[in-house]
C-alpha cells in the first residue's frame, strides 16, 4: 500500500524553503506519493525518514530503463492489475526479430522492413521501437556482430538474444552504449552472463525451462546483486507463456514478492510458429496481459494499426482523456465551400464523429473545439464547449476566413446552445445534429440532399 | 343475506349445474372421452394452474369436481367466500371444455371462445410491457348501448385490451361497433361460464411469462393480483352467479366495478352508478396508468429547440416575472381532488393579446399519487424549464417567481394557444414522473387579479416553506442518506454518500434529488443508504454507510468517514466545484474552485490539487466538495468545522459569504468570518497568508493542531 | 525454492448457460478464475467462437469475405457454408435490414431467413436485431416465437426495450436473452436487476456488456469487462455473473483501418490483412478482458482465435 501524502508530510522538514521545486512541503509531499517527485530532491529529509519512506514508496515492480538519449524508455514500474486501478505507466513495447541464421536476402529485406511502419496516432509515434537480434551458434559469430551493427544503424533499442557470455561480450562491445537489452541468462550461465551485463551496464533478460526455475535463476542474480533483470516468459507452449507473465506480475503486485517484480519479454515470434495471425492475437493478448517487451517477426501496417491503437488506449490514465489536435479537418475531400460540423476534442468523440462522418460520405469540415478532451456534455457542464468557447475558437482559429460555407452542425446534445452561437457567429446558420454519432449518415445525407 | 351467502349460494348453483352435465356428458360419451381446450399446453389451464393436475377425460373430470367440491368450505369469513368464488371459476371452466368435445367449435363470430397458447403469448408480451396497460373484463348489459360502447371504446383507446361477455356483446352488434382480437376488443360469449376464458389469460400469462408451477396456487394468485393489471366491470342487474364469479375475480385480485347498488368491499367490489366514470374507477382501483405517447401540440415538440431566442421582433407574446407578477409551481393534492388531463385557462388566452404586449401568467400543476412527496415538487418543477423549452417557437427562462415566457408569432399563428402550454406539462409530468404522479391537472392564470393574488397567497408561502426545509434538513433529522454513483462511468470506485447537509461534490445532487431519482428509478444510480449503526459519531463513521460503500465501489473502498477530510474522507470523481486541502502552516483549510487558475498557498493549483484528489481515491488532508457544502455546518466537522477555512479564492469568498457568515455566527458567534479569510489578492504562499491570519486573528491559528 | 504464487481462485462463479440444443450445443461460462488463468483453476467451459452473417446474403459481405463464400446466393447459402468453416462454434445472423433508416424490409421476410437458417443447419443460432429499438421489439419477438424451441441467444435487450425483448425471448419463448449495455459497469447490473425483476431467469440472460474495435476507446470495453468479472467473482456479485458474449466484427468491419481501400491508404498494404488483423486483436483482446463468448465474421479471423484459444484453456 503506498503511502498517503499526508503520512510524507508528517516526515517532511515542514521549512517551504522551495530548493526541491515545489512551493511548499505539503506540495511536494503529494508530489512524492503520486509518484511525481523522488523524496531526494529534497535536501532536508532526515536519512532515516528518507529509508523508511524509500522502503514503504519503493514500487512493487522495478522501473528498467533501457536504450539511451532520446531512445531511452522506461519498462515495468506498474503499481496496479487492472487499468481501473489507477493507471499503467510503461506501455508495451514492441521488438521485431532477426537471427544470424537467416539468409543474408532475408535479413536485409526484414532490415528495410521495419522502418516502415512509422506514423502518428493522436500525438503519439507509433513505429517499431525496438529489434530483437537473435544469436545462432551454427551461423556463426562473425555474421551476428554484423547484423547487431546493421540493426544497431536502425536507431532502435536493441535485445541482443545470446546465451552465449563471450559473444554477448563482443555483441556489448560494439553497441553497450546505447543501452540495449542482454537476453539469455539462465540457470547454468546465469553467473557468467551476470558478469557481462553488469559490465557493460544493461538489462538482462533471465530465461528458464520453466517458471521454477527461471524463478530461482532470478533469485540467484538478485542474490549477485543484480536488480536490473527482464523475465523471458519463454518460449514452450503459449499457455506457459501467458502463465508466467500473468503470475509473475500478480505475484509482484499483488503478494509483494520483489523478486517477480520486473518487466517481462514476450517471445510472439516463436509462440506463433510462423502463423502471422496468430502472433496478431498474441500481439494484442500479451499487450493486455502483461508483456513489457513482445518480440514479433514483423511488424506490418495491418498488425500495427489496430495493436498500436489498443496500446494507447490501454495505457491512458483513466482520469485523463485522450485528446485530439483542436482545428479544421475536411473529411470526404471537403473544400472551402463543404459544410462545417463542430464538436470536443474528447478523443473518442473525434473517433467516433469522423467515422460517421465519413461512412456517410458527404464532404465536411469538422472542426474540434478545444474542450479540455472532455466529452460533449461534460465539456458543456464545465463550461468548456459553450458558445463563448467556440465563438472564441472561431476567431482565434479564423475559421470564417478558412472556410467560406457558414452552416455549422453541431451536436444534438447541446441544441441549447444554438440561440446564443447565433448570436455570438453573426452570420452562421446553426443546425442541431441527432443526439447520437451514428445517426449521422441519415442526418448528413439529408442534409445534403 | 350476506355477500358471504350470496357468494355461496351462486356456487351452489354452478355446481349443481356442472355435476349435471359432467354426469350426462359421461351417460353420453363413457368415461374415457378425452376433454381438453384446443391450442393450449396447460390442459384445463385454471384448474392445471391451481392443482397441478391434468385432466384428460371425462372420469379424470368428474374427479377433479371432486376437488374442487374440497374447495367449497361454508364459514362466514372471507377465505370461504374467495373459495367458493374460485371453485366457481373452476366449474365454468368444466362446463366451457364439455362444449368443445370431438373438436367441436362451440362459438361462433364474433364470439371467441377459448383463447388459444399463440394469442396468450402474443399478448402476454405487451402485458408485460405495460404496452397494453390492463385487461377489462366487461360483464352483462350496460344501462344503454350507447353507454356500453362508450365504455368499450374508451379503454380501447388508452390501449387497455377489453374481454366482454353476455349482453355487451350484442350492444356493440346493435351499435355496429367493430370488435375482434386485432382491435383488442375480444367477445368472448353471452353466457357468464364464458367468463371463464378471460381468466384462463390471465392465468396462462402466469404460467408462462411468470414461471409459476401448476398447483401453487397462492403463486399464482400473488402474480396475478401484482402482475396481471386485471379487472371487472359488472352490469346490474348482477344474480348470485355473477357475484360468485367476482369472488372468484377478486380472489385473483381483479377489483369488479359494478353500478348496481351491492354490498362493497373496499378496493374490492365497488359501486360506482355513473356508468360513465366506470373507466377512471377502474383504473384507479387498479392501480393502472396510461402511458403519453404523444403531446397533443401544433408546433414541433424536441430537444433541438432547446436553444432556441425568441427576439422581440419575432415575439406574439411575452410573460416577464421580474415586472409583472408571473409564477409556476407543482402542488400536491389529494387524488379526489385531481381529475387526471384537465387543462383549464383562466383569463384571456394568447389571442387575446395584442402583438409584442407583456402579460402576468401563472401556471399551477396539480398532481396526485399513492407514492408523491411534496418533497418532489421542486425536483418537478425544475424541469418545466427544459420541457417548455422543447416547444417549437417557445423560451423559457428562470424559476418559481422569476420566470420570463415568450411565444414566437409563427407558433402562435400555427394554432398554439395556452392550453398546449398545459399539455405539454401534463404530458410531460405524467410520462417522466409515472412512478409518483398518478394523477396530474393543470390551471393557468393569466388574468392580472389573479396572479397578483396567487402569487401571494399561494407560491410565496410554499417557495418560503421549501427554503425553510431545506434550511431545517439536518443530517439527523432523517433516517437514511443515498448513495450517488452517476460517475462511477470514468472513477469506476467513486460513491458519494449524499445527505442532507452534505449534497454530492459535483453540486448537482442533493439529498432531495436523489431521494427523487431513488423514487423515480429504484434501479438508479441513487440508492438508500442506512445509517443506524453508528461506529463514531464525531467523525460521522457508521457501519452501515461502511457496508454500502464497500459494495457500491466494489469493493475498491472498506470505509468513509462523512465529516472528516483527514480520518477516512470521501472519495473524489473529479466533477467536483472545489477541492480544501490542508494548509499546514496556518493550521487550517484552503479552498479552490474548478474557475480559479491561480496558485494556492498549498502550492497546488486547481489542475493539481484535482490530479491527487479525484478518481476515487482517498487522500486524507483533501477533499472535493460542492460549493454549497462550504457553508455546511457539516463542513470538516470532525476537525472544528468551517473555522478551519483560511483561504478561498475572492470570486468563491463572495458567492457563498453571505451563508458562510451566517453559519459562523451560528456555529461560533464570529461576525463578518470571511473577512478573515485570505484570498489571491492577499497571499498566495503561506508565510503572507500566515501574517495576513495573525493581523486577522483567525480562530484557526488557536485550534488544535490539525496534524 | 519453487516460484509460489497465491491462487487466484475464486468461490464464486460466472453462470453456465447452454445455447442451442442436441450434440452441436455449446456451454458457456462456468468458470471460477480470469479469462485464461488455467494455473489457478481448470477454464470450466473454453469461450466459443460465432461466425456472423447477415439477412442480406452476399451483398452485405465486403469482397474479401465473399470469396469465402463462392456459390452462395442466398443468407441460407452462407450459413450452410458457414457451418463449415474450421473453428465455427455457432451461427450468428444479424438482421441489419430490417433498420427503418436502412432497408427496412418487413418482419416476415425477416423471420423467413431466420427459420430457413435454422432448418438448414444445426449449429447453435445468435440472432441479433437491426438496432433500431422500435423495429427490434417486433423482430426479435416475432424471431423468438419462430425459433421456439431451438435455445437461441436473442441479441439483444436494451434499456429501452428490455422489457418487449425480455418478455418475448426470455418469458414466452424460453430463448437465452442477451442483455446489451454501453461500457458501464452500473448500466449492465442495472439491466440484468430489470430483467430478472421481469421474471427473466438469471441463469438465461448473457451480456453485451459494449464493445469498441482496439483503438477506438478500447480502454472503457477492458476496465468495464475487467470490473463486471471483478464483481462477479471476487464480491460474488449474483447480478453481473452472467456471461459475456461480444459482437467484435460489428464494432470492427466499420472503422477506417478495416474499410479504407488500398488505393486510398496504399502505404497500409492489403485491406484483407488490416480487417483481419483488426477483427483479431481487438477479439484476443476482448477475451483476455473476459468475454466468453466472441461472434467475428472473417472465416480467417474464427479459425486464428479458435486456435488461440484452444491453446490457452
Amino acid at each position: 500500500m503506498a503511502l498517503k501524502g499526508l503520512d510524507i508530510f508528517k516526515l517532511s522538514p515542514k521549512k517551504n524553503c522551495k530548493e526541491c521545486g515545489s512551493p511548499t512541503c505539503m506540495a511536494f509531499s503529494m508530489k512524492v506519493a503520486q509518484g511525481s517527485a523522488s523524496i531526494d530532491a529534497c535536501p532536508y529529509f532526515s536519512e532515516d525518514a528518507k529509508a523508511a519512506l524509500n522502503e514503504a514508496t519503493a514500487p512493487p515492480m522495478k522501473t528498467i530503463k533501457v536504450g539511451a538519449g532520446d531512445k531511452e524508455m522506461s519498462l515495468g514500474g506498474e503499481t496496479v492489475l487492472f487499468r481501473h486501478e489507477k493507471t499503467f505507466v510503461s506501455r508495451t513495447r514492441y521488438a521485431v526479430s532477426l537471427c544470424n541464421c537467416m539468409d543474408d536476402a532475408a535479413i536485409e529485406a526484414k532490415l528495410a522492413s521495419i522502418p516502415q511502419v512509422d506514423y502518428e496516432r493522436i500525438g503519439e509515434r507509433m513505429y517499431v521501437e525496438m529489434i530483437y537480434v537473435n544469436y545462432s551458434a551454427d551461423a556463426g559469430v562473425e555474421k551476428y556482430l554484423e547484423i547487431v551493427k546493421k540493426a544497431a544503424a536502425l536507431d532502435r533499442v536493441l535485445i541482443l538474444g545470446c546465451e552465449d557470455p563471450e559473444v554477448a561480450k563482443q555483441a556489448l562491445a560494439l553497441v553497450k552504449d546505447s543501452k540495449p537489452v542482454l537476453n539469455g541468462a539462465n540457470a547454468s550461465n546465469y553467473e557468467a552472463m551476470n558478469a557481462v551485463a553488469q559490465e557493460a551496464g544493461v538489462a538482462l533478460g533471465v530465461q528458464g525451462a520453466d517458471i521454477n526455475e527461471l524463478y530461482d535463476t532470478v533469485a540467484a542474480l538478485e542474490k549477485l546483486g543484480n536488480k536490473n533483470l527482464l523475465i523471458d516468459a519463454g518460449t514452450a507452449s503459449i499457455k506457459d507463456a501467458f502463465a508466467t507473465a500473468v503470475q509473475f506480475r500478480r505475484a509482484a503486485i499483488k503478494d509483494g514478492n520483489r523478486t517477480c517484480g520486473y518487466p517481462s519479454i514476450v517471445r510472439a515470434d516463436r509462440l506463433a510458429h510462423g502463423n502471422a495471425h496468430l502472433q496478431a492475437a498474441l500481439l494484442s493478448l500479451f499487450t493486455m496481459k502483461y508483456g513489457s517487451i513482445v518480440v514479433v517477426d514483423e511488424m506490418t501496417y495491418a498488425e500495427a494499426l489496430p495493436l498500436y491503437g489498443l496500446r494507447q488506449n490501454l495505457f491512458t490514465d483513466p482520469q485523463k482523456p485522450m485528446k485530439v489536435e483542436p482545428g479544421i479537418y475536411p473529411l470526404n475531400g471537403a473544400d472551402k465551400d463543404s459544410i462545417c460540423v463542430t464538436t470536443v476534442d474528447f478523443a473518442l468523440t473525434y473517433f467516433v464523429v469522423s467515422g460517421e462522418l465519413e461512412r456517410s460520405g458527404v464532404p465536411c469540415n469538422l472542426i474540434i473545439n478545444d474542450a479540455g478532451g472532455l466529452s460533449v456534455l461534460t465539456s458543456w457542464a464545465a463550461g468548456k464547449f459553450s458558445a463563448n468557447t467556440i465563438a472564441k475558437f472561431f476567431e482565434e482559429q479564423d475559421i470564417a476566413g478558412k472556410v467560406n460555407s457558414r452552416k455549422l452542425v453541431i451536436p444534438g446534445k447541446v441544441a441549447v446552445l444554438k440561440g446564443e452561437l447565433e448570436a455570438k457567429l453573426p452570420g452562421w446558420e446553426i443546425i442541431i445534429a441527432p443526439n447520437e454519432a451514428v445517426q449521422l449518415v441519415k442526418f448528413m445525407k439529408d442534409l445534403t440532399a | 343475506m350476506t355477500l358471504f351467502d350470496v357468494v355461496f349460494s351462486g356456487n351452489d348453483t354452478v355446481y349443481g349445474l356442472t355435476e349435471s352435465a359432467i354426469n350426462d356428458a359421461i351417460a353420453k360419451y363413457g368415461a374415457d372421452k378425452a376433454v381438453a381446450f384446443p391450442d393450449t399446453a396447460y390442459s384445463l389451464p385454471c384448474y392445471y394452474a391451481v392443482t397441478g393436475t391434468k385432466v384428460g377425460n371425462l372420469g379424470e373430470l368428474k374427479e377433479a369436481l371432486g376437488v374442487v367440491k374440497t374447495l367449497m368450505t361454508r364459514e362466514q369469513k372471507l377465505n370461504d367466500a374467495f373459495m367458493s368464488g374460485v371453485a366457481t371459476a373452476l366449474c365454468a371452466e368444466f362446463i366451457e371444455v364439455l362444449k368443445y368435445i370431438d373438436g367441436a367449435a362451440p362459438y361462433e363470430a364474433p364470439c371467441y371462445g377459448h383463447l388459444g397458447d399463440p394469442v396468450i403469448r402474443e399478448l402476454g408480451v405487451p402485458l408485460v410491457t405495460g404496452d397494453i396497460p390492463g385487461v377489462a373484463v366487461i360483464l352483462g348489459a350496460a344501462p344503454t348501448a350507447e353507454e356500453g360502447v362508450a365504455l368499450v371504446k374508451s379503454y380501447q383507446a388508452q390501449g387497455i385490451l377489453v374481454t366482454l361477455v353476455g349482453g355487451i356483446i350484442d350492444q356493440c352488434e346493435e351499435l355496429g361497433y367493430k370488435t375482434g382480437a386485432n382491435v383488442r376488443v375480444i367477445p368472448l360469449g353471452k353466457e357468464v361460464t364464458s367468463v371463464i376464458h378471460a381468466v384462463s389469460v390471465a392465468i396462462r400469462a402466469a404460467l408462462i411469462f411468470g414461471n409459476i408451477k401448476p398447483g401453487d396456487a397462492a403463486g399464482l394468485m400473488d402474480y396475478t393480483m401484482k402482475r396481471v393489471p386485471a379487472f371487472v366491470n359488472a352490469f346490474a342487474p348482477l344474480d348470485a352467479v355473477i357475484v360468485a364469479c367476482g369472488a372468484g375475480a377478486i380472489a385473483l385480485g381483479f377489483p369488479v366495478i359494478t353500478n348496481e347498488e351491492t354490498f362493497k368491499v373496499p378496493k374490492s367490489l365497488i359501486v360506482q352508478k355513473d356508468v360513465s366514470k366506470f373507466n377512471a374507477t377502474s383504473l384507479e382501483a387498479r392501480d393502472i396508468k396510461i402511458k403519453i405517447t404523444n403531446i397533443d401540440i401544433p408546433v414541433a415538440f424536441a430537444s433541438a429547440f432547446e436553444g432556441e431566442i425568441i427576439r422581440r421582433g419575432d415575439m406574439q407574446v411575452e410573460f416577464d416575472g421580474s415586472r409583472v407578477d408571473c409564477f409556476e409551481l407543482v402542488t400536491t393534492k389529494d387524488m379526489a381532488e385531481v381529475e387526471d388531463h384537465k387543462i383549464e385557462v383562466i383569463g384571456p388566452d394568447l389571442d387575446g393579446f395584442e402583438v409584442g404586449t407583456k402579460h402576468s401568467i401563472a401556471y399551477v400543476v396539480e398532481v396526485a399519487g399513492k407514492r408523491m412527496q411534496s418533497d418532489f415538487e421542486p425536483v418537478i418543477e425544475r424541469k418545466f424549464h427544459s420541457y417548455l423549452n422543447c416547444v417549437e417557437g417557445m423560451m423559457h427562462t428562470g424559476q418559481r417567481d422569476m420566470i420570463r415566457i415568450r411565444v414566437s408569432k409563427e407558433t402562435f399563428n400555427a394554432g398554439f394557444r395556452l392550453k398546449h402550454l398545459g399539455e405539454v406539462l401534463y404530458a410531460k409530468v405524467k410520462s417522466e414522473f409515472a412512478a409518483v404522479v398518478d394523477k396530474c391537472q393543470v390551471m393557468i392564470y393569466t388574468d392580472d387579479a389573479m396572479c397578483t393574488k396567487l402569487r401571494h397567497e399561494l407560491a410565496t408561502p410554499v417557495f418560503d416553506k421549501r427554503d425553510e426545509r431545506l434550511d431545517t434538513l439536518t443530517d439527523e433529522g432523517v433516517d437514511v442518506y443515498y448513495s450517488c454513483i452517476m460517475c462511477q462511468a470514468f472513477s469506476p470506485s467513486h460513491v458519494c454518500v449524499v445527505t442532507p447537509e452534505r449534497l454530492g461534490l459535483c453540486g448537482a445532487v442533493s439529498w432531495l434529488d436523489a431521494k427523487a431519482t431513488n423514487e423515480l428509478d429504484p434501479q438508479g444510480p441513487c440508492q438508500v443508504i442506512t445509517k443506524e449503526r453508528v461506529i463514531d459519531e464525531r467523525i460521522g463513521e457508521y457501519e452501515d454507510v461502511n457496508e454500502a460503500v464497500k459494495k457500491f465501489s466494489q469493493g475498491a473502498l472498506e470505509d468513509v468517514s462523512l465529516y472528516s477530510i483527514i480520518e477516512k474522507p470521501m472519495t473524489s470523481c473529479g466533477c467536483f466545484e472545489c477541492i480544501c486541502g490542508i494548509e499546514p502552516l496556518s493550521n487550517g483549510v484552503c479552498i479552490a474552485n474548478r474557475e480559479y487558475a491561480g496558485m494556492t498557498p498549498i502550492g497546488m493549483t486547481f489542475p493539481e490539487l484535482a490530479s491527487m484528489t479525484g478518481g476515487g481515491v482517498q487522500t486524507p488532508g483533501f477533499m472535493g466538495h460542492g460549493k454549497h457544502f462550504i457553508s455546511s455546518k457539516k463542513f470538516m466537522k470532525a476537525e472544528g468545522g468551517v473555522k478551519r477555512i483560511v483561504w478561498m479564492p475572492k470570486e468563491l469568498k463572495e458567492q457563498v459569504a453571505e451563508r458562510l457568515n451566517a453559519t459562523a455566527k451560528e456555529l461560533y458567534g464570529i461576525d463578518n468570518f470571511t473577512d478573515m479569510i485570505g484570498d489571491e489578492t492577499v497571499a498566495e504562499d503561506p508565510e503572507t497568508l500566515l501574517a495576513f491570519l495573525e493581523e486577522k486573528g483567525h480562530p484557526a491559528l488557536s485550534m488544535e493542531p490539525m496534524m | 525454492m519453487p516460484f509460489t504464487g497465491k491462487s487466484g481462485k475464486f468461490s464464486a462463479k460466472i453462470n453456465t448457460v447452454t445455447v442451442g440444443t442436441g450434440d452441436k450445443a455449446i456451454t458457456i461460462g462456468g468458470e471460477n478464475v480470469l479469462p485464461f488463468y488455467t494455473f489457478d483453476d481448470a477454464i470450466a467451459n473454453a469461450p466459443k467462437v460465432g461466425i456472423e452473417i447477415t439477412d442480406g446474403g452476399m451483398d452485405n459481405e465486403p469482397e474479401c469475405v465473399k470469396k469465402y463464400y463462392e456459390g452462395c446466393s442466398t443468407a441460407v447459402d452462407m450459413a450452410k457454408k458457414a457451418a463449415t468453416f474450421e473453428g465455427v462454434d455457432f451461427l450468428s445472423i444479424r438482421l441489419e435490414g430490417g433498420d427503418p433508416n436502412g432497408e427496412n424490409k418487413p418482419t416476415e421476410e425477416l423471420v423467413q431467413i431466420l427459420k430457413d437458417i435454422a432448418d438448414a443447419v444445426d449449429l447453435p443460432l445468435v440472432v441479433c436485431g437491426c438496432k433500431n429499438v422500435e423495429k427490434d421489439g417486433e423482430l426479435l419477438d416475432k424471431a423468438s416465437s419462430a425459433l421456439a424451441g431451438k435455445n437461441v441467444i436473442v441479441l439483444s435487450a436494451r434499456e429501452e426495450d428490455y422489457k418487449t425483448i425480455g418478455a418475448s425471448a426470455g418469458l414466452a419463448y424460453k430463448q437465452i436473452v442477451g442483455a446489451e449495455s454501453a461500457v458501464d459497469i452500473n448500466l449492465a447490473k442495472q439491466l440484468n436487476v430489470l430483467l430478472t425483476q421481469l421474471g427473466v431467469n438469471g441463469q438465461s440472460i448473457v451480456m453485451n456488456v459494449g464493445s469498441a474495435a482496439a483503438g477506438y476507446g478500447f480502454e472503457y470495453v477492458v476496465s468495464t469487462m475487467d470490473r463486471v468479472k471483478a464483481a462477479a467473482l471476487s464480491q460474488s456479485d449474483a447480478t453481473l455473473q452472467m456471461p459475456i458474449i461480444t459482437p467484435v466484427a460489428s464494432e470492427v468491419w466499420g472503422v477506417k483501418e478495416a474499410m479504407a481501400s488500398e488505393a486510398d491508404m496504399p502505404e497500409w498494404g492489403s485491406l484483407e490483412e488490416r480487417a483481419v488483423d483488426m477483427e483479431i486483436e481487438t477479439a484476443a483482446a476482448v477475451l483476455a478482458s473476459g468475454s466468453n463468448a466472441v461472434i467475428l465474421r472473417h472465416p480467417e479471423s474464427v479459425k486464428t482465435i479458435s486456435q488461440l484459444i484452444k491453446e490457452l484453456v
